[in-house]
């Protein structure tokens, strides 16, 4: 028995999570928890200022990511056998129709959540100074995710997703001067064939989600170094306060295997302050960037755990129980098997995509690749052009109404492309039922 | 070896290896284009004239292709990919047209664009007559729409 004591307490160093060194040390002696600090600030966890979309989206891509592991099981990238597997992890493979449903409504429910914590992000005005770059990180991921969603509906093999990866590419081809290289690199040939498909196998199981990986790693890291999750707007004290403005004072930075000195509530007497050790690793001249620990202590600041993880577990809990529930009503839908002969009417992609569809109808270069550039452009450069240094919604009218009306034309595209749009592209509203066409 | 000629060699050896990765690195982008290409021949025989009824052109959808056969003018052969973003067109025999439908494209009969968004009207390609008897198709030969092959049935 005192075997067993000591290889757990080999593995578990820490304290009892009684005392307060204890929480800390839960935090920072754990490699997988101490992306968070030892203590956060409670208002920021409150559901009405994130709603919690960043941690929903982290949560739904790793269950994408299981869920996706799983199906591989049972995937084989080549166009005969690919559709064959989908039918048999629907019909013949245990559990293999839910796990699809959870992997498709999953990836569905992150492009929803990714955008909507866009909205937020850009709502609370926590891309200002100095988040700026992280804003960036967060565009990009927005953009891999919606790159995994394009690479991983191909992988059916029917007809959406011949039909898609047939009108995606023609799109990358109509880039200027590289546009026939792209379009090649990606079919890894001339046709849409076994060529296309592995290649859009690669990028959907292995480069992009890898790519997810390494810029969630540094969206995470550059949220603790900016100074931790944004404060809601509420608790602003002043304009100058959510500006996390240069301290006029050079501040000694203290790092090292103790966690940073507790603050002092006013009146109270730290009992466990006698017990601190506190490695100091280095000390430098010079100021930091801007002021990562704060001097006083907020009057919210509680330990992580269990305020924190709580939050967090729950949040995984209800998202994972959300796309479970949506997955046992609703199944994924998979249509014909491909046929390169016969393009469906209409043929529309998922209604993500249903916007850029709407565009191009219009015109393919337009649309497809100079559109699209600018508002990647003009999302990527929003933190560095909005100079306003005011959180408050009052005081950002003008900004609110340019981003409101970007989000919702996009909106009205998407809506148009996926109501309005019947046989041959035709504006045709959702009530009119058009026949004689296949 | 003086320190000035050290340093100096040595910034060129960098100078070369890092060179030296550059071209690894491009490479590896070539490395991403298929050098060869299983893909099925853009010269094939569609078969005898005879086969081919008068009227409405005949889509053959495997080759991606519609054949249109006139009693006085004879044979010609359009593509029927589209030139928007690749869909395949449909022949409307109600208005004599062609019918994109991914977003919207019309061609009329001679293949020109009558409704956008195609940037430009569909292509049509060179057919010859094998010495079997059979019509070949060169999808690499681009010819105007007024080309017509006439043949003896």
């Amino acid at each position: 028995m005192n075997k067993l004591q000591e290889v757990y307490r080999s593995i578990v160093r820490r304290d009892p999570l009684s005392t307060e060194k204890g929480k800390a040390e839960l935090v920072f002696l754990n490699v997988w928890l101490h992306i968070h600090p030892v203590k956060v600030k409670q208002e920021n966890f409150k559901v009405r200022h994130t709603f919690y979309l960043g941690f929903i989206s982290f949560y739904l891509f790793l269950i994408l990511v299981g869920t996706g592991v799983a199906l591989m099981f049972y995937y084989r990238p080549y166009p005969a056998q690919a559709y064959q597997d989908m039918k048999d992890l629907q019909f013949v493979v245990f559990l293999g129709s839910f796990l699809r449903n959870v992997h498709r409504w999953a990836a569905h429910g992150m492009v929803v959540c990714v955008v909507l914590h866009l909205c937020r992000v850009f709502y609370t005005g926590s891309y200002k100074k100095p988040r700026q770059f992280n804003w960036v990180v967060g565009v990009i991921l927005m953009l891999l995710t919606l790159g995994l969603s394009f690479t991983g509906y191909l992988l059916p093999w029917d007809q959406l997703a011949f039909w898609a990866i047939t009108v995606g590419t023609n799109i990358g081809g109509y880039a200027p001067l590289v546009g026939a290289k792209i379009k090649e690199i990606l079919l890894g040939g001339h046709n849409v064939a076994e060529g296309a498909l592995i290649r859009f196998y690669v990028l959907h199981v292995v480069v992009l989600p890898s790519l997810v990986v390494l810029f969630t790693m540094v969206h995470f890291w550059r949220i603790r170094k900016d100074g931790g999750l944004s404060r809601p707007v509420w608790k602003l004290e002043g304009e100058a306060a959510g500006q996390n403005a240069p301290m006029s004072q050079p501040l000694v930075q203290i790092g090292g295997a103790a966690a940073p000195p507790a603050p002092l509530r006013k009146g109270t007497v730290a009992a466990a302050s006698k017990d601190k050790t506190y490695g100091l690793m280095e000390v430098v001249t010079g100021k930091p960037l801007f002021e990562t620990i704060g001097p006083e202590e907020s009057d919210d600041e509680v330990f992580s755990f269990p305020y924190a993880f709580y939050r967090e577990t729950i949040a995984f809990l209800v998202t994972l129980i959300s796309v479970m529930a949506v997955s046992l009503i609703w199944n994924a839908p998979l249509e014909e098997l491909a046929n390169p002969a016969k393009t469906p009417n209409p043929a529309k992609a998922p209604w993500y995509f249903l916007g850029l569809q709407e565009l191009v109808s219009h015109s393919a270069f337009l649309g497809g690749v100079l559109a699209p550039t600018l508002m990647v452009g003009a999302l990527l450069a929003i933190p560095y052009f909005d100079k306003n240094p005011s959180r408050r919604l009052a005081s950002r009218k003008r900004a609110i109404w340019v981003f409101t009306a970007f989000m919702v034309v996009n909106f009205v595209l998407i809506v148009v492309g996926t109501y309005f749009r019947g046989p041959g592209w035709a504006l045709t509203p959702p009530w009119v039922h058009v026949t004689g066409h296949e | 070896m003086n320190r000035r000629a050290f340093f100096s060699w040595s910034v060129a050896g960098l100078a070369a290896i890092w060179a030296a990765v550059g071209v690894s690195l491009g490479a590896a982008a070539r490395f991403l284009m298929p050098s060869v290409f299983y893909e099925p021949p853009q010269t094939f025989k569609i078969g005898n004239p005879g086969d081919f009824s008068f009227g409405a052109p005949t889509l053959l959808p495997d080759e991606k292709i519609f054949v249109f056969r006139d009693q006085e003018k004879g044979f010609a052969v359009a593509s029927a990919v589209c030139t928007h973003l690749g869909c395949t067109v449909q022949w409307f025999s109600s208005d004599d047209r062609f019918h994109c439908p991914c977003h919207g494209s019309i061609f009329g009969t001679n293949g020109e664009v009558a409704h956008g968004p195609a940037p430009r009207g569909l292509e049509w390609f060179e057919v010859t007559q094998a010495r079997d008897g059979q019509l070949n198709v060169d999808k690499t030969r681009i010819v105007p729409a007024s080309y017509r092959l006439m043949v003896k049935v």
